[in-house]
């Protein structure tokens, strides 16, 4: 019987949906004929024990799921999110510069480094990527620092904001769009697709509002009802990263398809796999495929 | 050789000599004379087909052949390039290529920093760089950086990864973006280890690790150049080449528990140029200038 070790922390399980939604993947794994354990920071050792490790807590290079997936890798076991993918996707830059190598559509994309944060250059910016213009500082994640500005002073103050955290930043002209699809791709191969409706108050998928946070509404669609380039884009746009789980966000402006991100580690709690009932076997059945 | 990139006046302003420099060296370029840096030069990559795509262009570059001959002195035995030393200002980074490798020489290679950046460029323009993005990332994350090193030969601390207890003594790191590996704190009892914890793991919201102090041992900090040491015990030096060979760094400080004699490393961090020593300082200066018989 092989072991799947469920990689949490204490923040995923403060949800009630992702409590119900690891409940259910360790349900998944067990009628599968699995035993399935939860690890928590405190048992990283543990790991060298299973056969495969699904971490479901928020990844980052800097912090101990990049430190669980780099265990398994040093034992051989299978892992999602493996530390390539996490240390790509956890850096907008590192990210965007894959996609740009492989040749995905995206929205024009600049990098602009502590340096350059000039007034010539933020006018030159605009007066080539147009107005309004999305910052991000490139660790950004839920679209926590994730802004629009309109002229030159919101720019620099939001720049300032973000190079205090990152010497590089990414400059992005905006692409106005009600909904994000978001196209999730396990080893190059669509597994659920859903749209995220973006709230009226906002641009972004999720953004406090008067001290109140907002979400996205979430609507699981049928791969039938999924534009197929949409599909195809999601599908490069993940293998331009690697072999893993992925969640990509596209935009579908006017019939093209641009890439906004490729998310490692994407949720899978609020309702995206309800035309999906066997997503979690595919990802079970994937890990100890390998 | 463009010997205005290290005149007098660009060393007593450093942003102005890396902007001067590149000013040169594309200058150069534009006449055809170095088709080496010519290539170095070359954009990231080739916009996709949606837009522009423009990367920052500023680099501090400093190839080895940009220090004037004729300008080393003898300091303490070792052979040290004199003035050009002041270049070694704060956050002063340089890119040396030596054997077909570019290495990125800086103080400090911590995530999504301009070294870190550069770093990034340059594999992402198919060069071989040392260190890779990747071993920089795991380099500094200390579980990581103490399993590589132990899967390398080199004896490690026992760590572990906590939220809140800690079996005493012990020495404490912070594992989130927020901490670095150069804040570190030998804990001895528990009033001290709450007040660490509290700081390093931001009031508990992020795990730390911790490594098991013996008694009677005591911290032992070296730094490392291009995988070589000054001074150090016969065992140090080894394991600073070993971690070289690992990593890559070029510059590195190496934390190591000396029990008895018996030394583990507890961590690898980043060190300021003015933390150096003069020979060390020397030794650096010298590599950044290509003197490669040191």
């Amino acid at each position: 019987m092989s072991r799947l070790g469920i990689f949490v922390d204490r923040k995923t399980l403060s949800s009630a949906e992702q409590l119900n939604a690891l409940i259910h993947c360790r349900d998944v794994a067990e009628g599968m004929g699995h035993n399935a354990d939860f690890i928590f920071p405190v048992d990283i050792q543990k790991i060298a024990k299973m056969d495969a490790l699904f971490i479901r807590a928020r990844t980052d290079p800097m912090n101990v799921t990049y430190v669980a997936a780099k265990m398994a890798e040093f034992h051989g076991i299978p892992v999602i999110d493996d530390p390539r993918s996490i240390q790509v996707c956890g850096d907008k830059i590192n990210m965007y510069s894959r996609l740009m190598k492989k040749g995905i559509s995206l929205p024009e994309t600049v990098f602009l480094s502590k340096k350059d944060l000039t007034v010539e250059r933020v006018m030159e910016l605009f007066d080539s990527l147009g107005s309004p213009l999305i910052l991000k500082e490139p660790s950004t994640s839920f679209s926590t620092r994730v802004e629009r500005v309109r002229d030159v002073s919101e720019f620099f103050r939001v720049a300032r904001r973000f190079i205090k955290l990152s010497d590089w930043i990414v400059v992005q002209q905006y692409i106005e769009s009600r909904y994000d699809w978001r196209v999730g791709v396990l080893d190059g191969k669509l597994l659920y697709a859903c749209k995220y409706t973006i709230p009226s108050v906002t641009f972004k998928i999720q953004a406090s509002v008067n001290g109140h946070i907002v979400y996205c509404g979430v609507e699981s669609v049928r791969p039938g009802d999924i534009p197929p380039h949409v599909i195809q884009t999601g599908i490069d746009a993940s293998n331009a990263i690697g072999h893993g789980l992925y969640g990509v966000d596209i935009k579908n402006n006017n019939g093209d398809a641009y890439v906004i991100e490729v998310n490692d580690n994407p949720s899978l709690e609020s309702g995206e796999d309800q035309y999906y009932p066997d997503l979690y076997g595919k990802i079970v059945t994937h890990l100890f495929a390998k | 050789m463009a010997s205005g990139i290290w005149d007098t006046a660009a060393q007593s302003n450093p942003a102005g000599a890396r902007e001067r420099a590149s000013h040169l060296m594309n200058r150069r370029l534009q006449t055809d004379e170095n088709p080496v840096l010519a290539d170095f030069l070359t954009p990231v990559q080739a916009a996709p087909a949606c837009g522009a795509i423009a990367l920052p262009a500023e680099r501090a570059i400093v190839l080895s052949e940009s220090i004037p001959a004729g300008t080393f002195q003898k300091k303490n035995g070792v052979r040290s390039t004199g003035k050009r030393e002041q270049a070694l200002t704060r956050d002063a980074q340089f890119i040396i290529r030596r054997n077909g490798e570019y290495h990125v020489i800086a103080e400090s290679y911590f995530y999504k920093t301009e070294p870190y950046y550069t770093i990034l460029s340059l594999e992402y323009e198919g060069k071989q760089v040392k260190p890779a993005s990747s071993a920089v990332l795991d380099a500094y994350v200390t579980p990581i950086c103490l399993e590589r090193a132990k899967a390398g030969g080199v004896p490690v601390c026992e760590w572990g990864i906590s939220q809140a207890y800690v079996p005493l003594p012990a020495i404490l790191y912070g594992l989130s973006y927020y901490a670095t590996n150069a804040d570190y704190a030998v804990v001895k009892d528990q009033v001290a280890a709450k007040d660490r914890i509290r700081h390093i793991t931001n009031n508990g919201k992020y795990p730390f690790c911790f490594q098991k102090f013996p008694e009677g041992a005591e911290v032992l900090e070296c730094t490392a150049i291009f995988g070589k040491t000054c001074n150090a015990d016969g065992s140090i030096a080894s394991h600073a080449s070993i971690l070289y060979e690992i990593f890559g760094l070029p510059l590195v400080k190496m934390v190591f528990v000396n029990d008895a004699g018996s030394y583990s490393l507890s961590s690898l961090s980043p060190l300021r140029y003015s933390q150096l020593t003069e020979q060390e300082r020397a030794i650096l200066c010298a590599h950044i200038s290509a003197q490669e018989s040191l």
